[in-house]
């Protein structure tokens, strides 16, 4: 057989995977002094070998935020274990945390800068040269200054939820304050968008107020739409030890999919899209029986409507359209109203449209009319990932609130992240388009002005950028048609991760990405590098320090254990790097810009101080935002503008290293600093977790629960009645089956980390199609065969198995998205929520063919 | 069809770098070697088995190799090293329709395949000694929840809260494929779970 280039490549990664897995890992050893070394017998290292020094970190990983112990011998790392100190994870870990030890490891790190001379060779794996910093650095600035200078609409920088907070912080400065820009928007556009439109439209904070050690206590889980087996592995560990220290308690698991979640569940599978009509099921069945909670309703509550038909994300001119640009729009309501809005959402009428039958929605809705049951929802991507995400999250929302269950220990509603600093980064500091730190809008003049005492710029010189930037997906279909010029990422791999990639790269009749000068900082090699003009080696996770805020409000550092390998740097020497040739010759007022915005920790052509000083000061400035007494021209427009910004305080930097970890608000009692467990519950002191402060400050006492809201206005979160509408698209004669993307607990997001430690690597080295057994065998595949499937979009090929890890019910299939091999967003829709605009990477149709 | 021969000059090539280490492999302490599906004891294999390797060339990942000497009056005859490549338990079974003598015989579906029973050693296994969420096994077995299972215990003294996770084979059930051993996170001093001799449904 003649070997194709491909098929070379292939048959090496495929040989090389074998020999590892046959213990013949030499290779692998020779590259690493530290390969497989976790000390546990799992990765297969030396566990002889005694760590010179453990430093405290937090697994890279998912947005469960796990503490870890890293070991280092000589300059290498050589474990790493659970943290039992950090109380996010109390010392478990999954398998991926477990191979940690090896992820920086691999033999294809990048460590030297790369540019590409000739575009055309964009989208294949040559045509990267070596170049020096200096160069690289050059090319990069004199690119993103002539494109700031003539047309700032054409740059964009896609941020991420697993760039550490004071990377994001930096970052978000130079882009909105430096170069006066909302073209910025994060990956976590894609994941939590949702989740951060609805906090902040019922709440105006962002973020759980309950956190997660009311697994401990809750006596009914309810997973919407979230494989948290998967997806939060050590977690769902704990819900389900929960669950087995008392038989009963109760899970719920509703989704579109049979997973691994809903082994030991009830197990509830709708129709797609009719999340919406369950929730407002149980709504319905409370307010028509009188079982909500009377004293919660009267006390905290307000009602609201919101605008209806939005429609569906077709057209790229969608978001002009008058619909959407008032979709966001709520009226005030009443309790009868909603009461007469819900009415439809019967037992029977739900049943019907759901799939789900009426007893189990009666047995679900009962639940929440139990006043003795503390309840925990938890969801994730199913209800994010939706057309109508931020409506869903609302009417998750509307039955715990409707029923007084949130907020209070054991009880609550709980939006989970994806990523390591979705929360931190993505959230807290301010990297999306229309976002400044701290929940703070660009859209809002206090706001604007806050920022602008905190960074010490002049009085109204934010007001340039008070439009909100482009979305993820708008910059994405921007730049497919021509519309950018300069595009800057880290931390992402977007060429995998985006859906509709058939058109984003380039594939269809758009010249996509090809075009615009393309920047990528990274550790590993990956699909988006192959896109790029110029790839920058970054510093990966502890070779620098860092700190991430995970889905319960902890946030973590992780201490610099080793050096980077080669030439790679931190994320924040390259923006900064880049940002003081930007800047170079413009001012603030009538000083120098860069040195205004980042003379407190540079000077010349370097950091003024090592990595913890330096994370110190930025901190010590974000720190700010949520402690406005640190200075008098910020306090006062606190006071003045009742922007109550001290709902989310953080505490000085070494509390966070000293108590592995804290949950915000962080307040300071009789001198020390107390994380808090159940935002805007008062039921208890500051030292047992409660926000005692927060309610004494802001609130009011004596409310039921022993609640108080005080962070939103009139300190009444809204129910806001959200219909069931249809999604984008639906399964037809051509398109036949919905087709559902997700993660698998093994390989994390893109596979750029976990597809490069081969013990790891080995334990799905695969991505499959699950498929249900009737519809395979009509068909006419087996377990096993390639087939074919393809949307209206574009189509990939893939390895169909009937295999019940996932079980998808008839006319539905799954596919995980980690692999380079299986392109699976070539195929998946691109169609978003008109409010988050995040895409629904959940309901594609789609057709199934053997290839 | 591509595909698979794809695949097999990449096991080839895989097979080449595996050299001696997988010979090891294959003779488990106790003398066990795992057979092709088919099999129905090792007296009436090696009684039918002519060494012809029909059932290795008809494999397509590769998983059948010939055993070297080091397996003594047994070298020649095929076997399979579940940790480097397992038997993927094709539909169509065409190691068996290959076999011109019998020796591998009477298998339909996969339930019907009994080459050995998987065994998990709980101290090296990293879900049960050290409540890892790991269970490679039981997620990557063909048969999940059936011929692996996943039992969630309560941890002993100094309990987190968090419940142990641990991968529990039926022995009524298991095929013996091997998968869970390739798929198997740990793999030193080996792997935590191994292929032993089928505990057969008399």
């Amino acid at each position: 057989m003649e070997l194709t280039r491909r098929n070379f490549v292939k048959s090496t990664a495929v040989a090389m995977a074998t020999a590892a897995a046959a213990g013949t890992a030499v290779s692998f050893a020779g590259c690493s002094p530290s390969s497989g070394g976790t000390n546990t017998g799992g990765g297969g290292g030396d566990s002889s070998m005694v760590a010179d020094q453990t430093y405290t970190a937090v697994c890279r990983y998912c947005g469960v935020g796990c503490g870890v112990l890293v070991g280092v011998k000589d300059g290498v790392i050589i474990s790493v274990e659970g943290d039992p100190e950090n109380q996010s994870n109390l010392g478990a870990l999954c398998i991926k945390g477990q191979s940690l030890a090896q992820l920086l490891y691999a033999d294809d790190r990048l460590t030297v800068p790369l540019i590409r001379d000739d575009k055309s060779t964009k989208g294949t794996d040559g045509g990267l040269r070596e170049a020096t910093w200096e160069e690289a650095l050059d090319l990069v600035a004199e690119k993103l200054k002539a494109t700031w200078q003539t047309d700032k609409t054409r740059m964009a920088f896609w941020a991420s939820g697993q760039l550490p907070i004071t990377d994001g912080y930096v970052l978000a400065k130079f882009w909105k304050a430096g170069l006066l820009s909302n073209n910025i928007d994060p990956n976590a556009r894609l994941c939590m968008a949702s989740a951060v439109v609805a906090f902040m439209n019922v709440f105006s904070t962002d973020e759980p107020a309950n956190c997660y050690a009311d697994i401990d206590e809750a006596d009914v889980f309810i997973t919407w739409g979230a494989n948290m087996y998967e997806a939060h592995p050590v977690l769902y560990q704990r819900l389900v030890g929960r669950k087995n220290t008392d038989t009963n308690v109760k899970h719920y698991d509703l989704g579109t999919i049979k997973t691994r979640t809903s082994e030991g569940a009830k197990t509830l599978i709708f129709n797609p899209g009719t999340d919406i009509a369950i929730a407002n099921c149980i709504c319905n069945y409370l307010v028509a029986n009188q079982l909500y909670d009377e004293a919660f309703v009267s006390d905290h509550l307000k009602f609201q409507t919101g605008m209806t038909d939005l429609g569906n994300a077709f057209e790229d001119g969608y978001d002009g359209t008058d619909v959407i640009k008032n979709s966001g729009t709520t009226a005030e309501s009443s309790l009868e109203e909603f009461a007469s809005l819900v009415a439809p959402y019967t037992f029977e009428y739900t049943a019907e449209l759901s799939g789900v039958a009426a007893a189990d929605l009666e047995e679900l809705a009962k639940l929440f009319a139990d006043k003795s049951l503390k309840i925990m929802s938890f969801w994730t991507m199913g209800v994010n990932q939706h057309n109508r995400g931020t409506w869903m999250n609302h009417c998750i929302y509307n039955a715990h609130l409707l029923a007084g269950k949130y907020a209070q220990p054991g009880c609550g509603a709980f939006s989970l992240t994806g990523q390591p600093t979705a929360c931190g980064t993505a959230r807290e500091v301010g990297t999306f388009s229309h976002r400044l730190p701290a929940d703070l809008v660009v859209a809002n003049e206090a706001h604007r002005r806050y920022t602008e005492a905190v960074w010490d710029l002049p009085e109204g010189y934010l007001d340039e950028i008070q439009a909100n930037g482009p979305h993820t997906v708008k910059i994405f279909r921007d730049m497919s048609s021509g519309k950018y010029d300069f595009f800057w990422s880290t931390c992402n791999n977007w060429a995998v991760s985006m859906p509709n990639l058939t058109r984003f790269l380039g594939k269809g009749d758009k010249k996509g990405i090809i075009d615009t000068f393309v920047v990528v900082n990274e550790v590993y090699p990956t699909l988006s590098c192959q896109y790029a003009d110029v790839v920058l080696p970054a510093a990966m996770w502890v070779e620098r320090e860092g700190q991430f805020g995970n889905a319960e409000r902890r946030t973590s550092v992780f201490e610099k254990a080793v050096d980077p390998p080669g030439e790679a740097k931190w994320d924040m020497w390259i923006i900064l790097q880049v940002a003081r040739r930007v800047l170079d010759g413009a001012k603030i007022g009538e000083e120098d810009a860069f040195s205004k915005l980042f003379g407190f920790i540079w000077e010349g052509d370097d950091f003024k101080a090592d990595a913890r000083e330096t994370c110190k000061a930025v901190w010590e400035e974000y720190r700010i935002f949520s402690n406005p007494s640190m200075k008098a021209s910020v306090e006062a427009l606190n006071t003045e503008s009742k922007l109550k910004m001290e709902a989310k305080q953080l505490a000085p930097y070494d509390e966070y290293l000293t108590n592995h970890g804290l949950l915000w608000p962080v307040r300071e009692v009789d001198g020390k600093w107390l994380g808090t467990s159940w935002r805007f519950n008062a039921g208890g002191p500051q030292e047992a977790g409660y926000d005692a402060v927060g309610v004494e400050t802001y609130g009011e006492a004596g409310k039921a629960g022993d609640l108080s809201f005080y962070k939103t206005a009139g300190m009444k979160p809204a129910v806001c009645f959200r219909p069931y509408e249809p999604p984008a698209l639906s399964p037809d004669d051509e398109y036949p089956f919905w087709f559902v993307t997700g993660r698998l607990l093994e390989q994390w997001h893109t596979g750029s980390n976990t597809t490069r430690i081969p013990d790891l690597n080995n334990t799905l080295p695969e991505a499959l199609l699950y498929i249900n057994d009737a519809d395979a065998s009509a068909l006419g595949i087996a377990s096993g065969d390639n087939v074919r499937v393809t949307s209206q979009y574009g189509t990939f090929e893939i390895k169909a198995t009937t295999d019940k890890r996932v079980e998808p019910p008839a006319g539905r299939v799954f596919a995980p998205f980690f692999s380079t091999d299986n392109l699976i967003n070539l195929a998946v829709e691109d169609i978003y929520c008109p409010l988050s605009k995040e895409p629904d990477y959940k309901k594609t149709p789609v057709k199934i063919e053997k290839a | 069809m591509a595909e698979k021969e794809g695949f097999r000059a990449a096991a080839f090539a895989a097979a080449g770098i595996i050299g001696l280490q997988s010979v090891y492999n294959l003779i488990a302490d106790n003398g066990f070697l795992l057979r092709p599906p088919g099999i129905q004891s090792e007296e009436d294999f090696l009684s039918r088995c002519t060494s012809c390797g029909k059932c290795i060339e008809a494999c397509p990942y590769v998983a059948i190799q010939a055993a070297t000497w080091q397996a003594g009056i047994a070298a020649g005859t095929p076997v399979i090293d579940a940790a480097s490549q397992a038997c993927q338990l094709c539909h169509d079974f065409p190691c068996v329709a290959a076999c011109p003598t019998g020796a591998l015989r009477d298998v339909s579906k996969r339930e019907d395949v009994r080459m050995g029973t998987a065994v998990i050693d709980e101290e090296l296994c990293i879900a049960i000694s050290k409540s890892i969420r790991c269970e490679v096994c039981y997620r990557s077995c063909p048969l999940i929840g059936e011929a692996i299972t996943c039992e969630y215990r309560v941890p002993e003294a100094g309990n987190r809260g968090f419940a142990i996770f641990a991968p529990v084979v039926d022995a009524e059930k298991c095929t013996g494929c091997g998968i869970c051993v390739q798929r198997c996170y740990v793999r030193q001093p080996t792997t935590a779970i191994r292929i032993e001799e089928a505990q057969r449904n008399q």
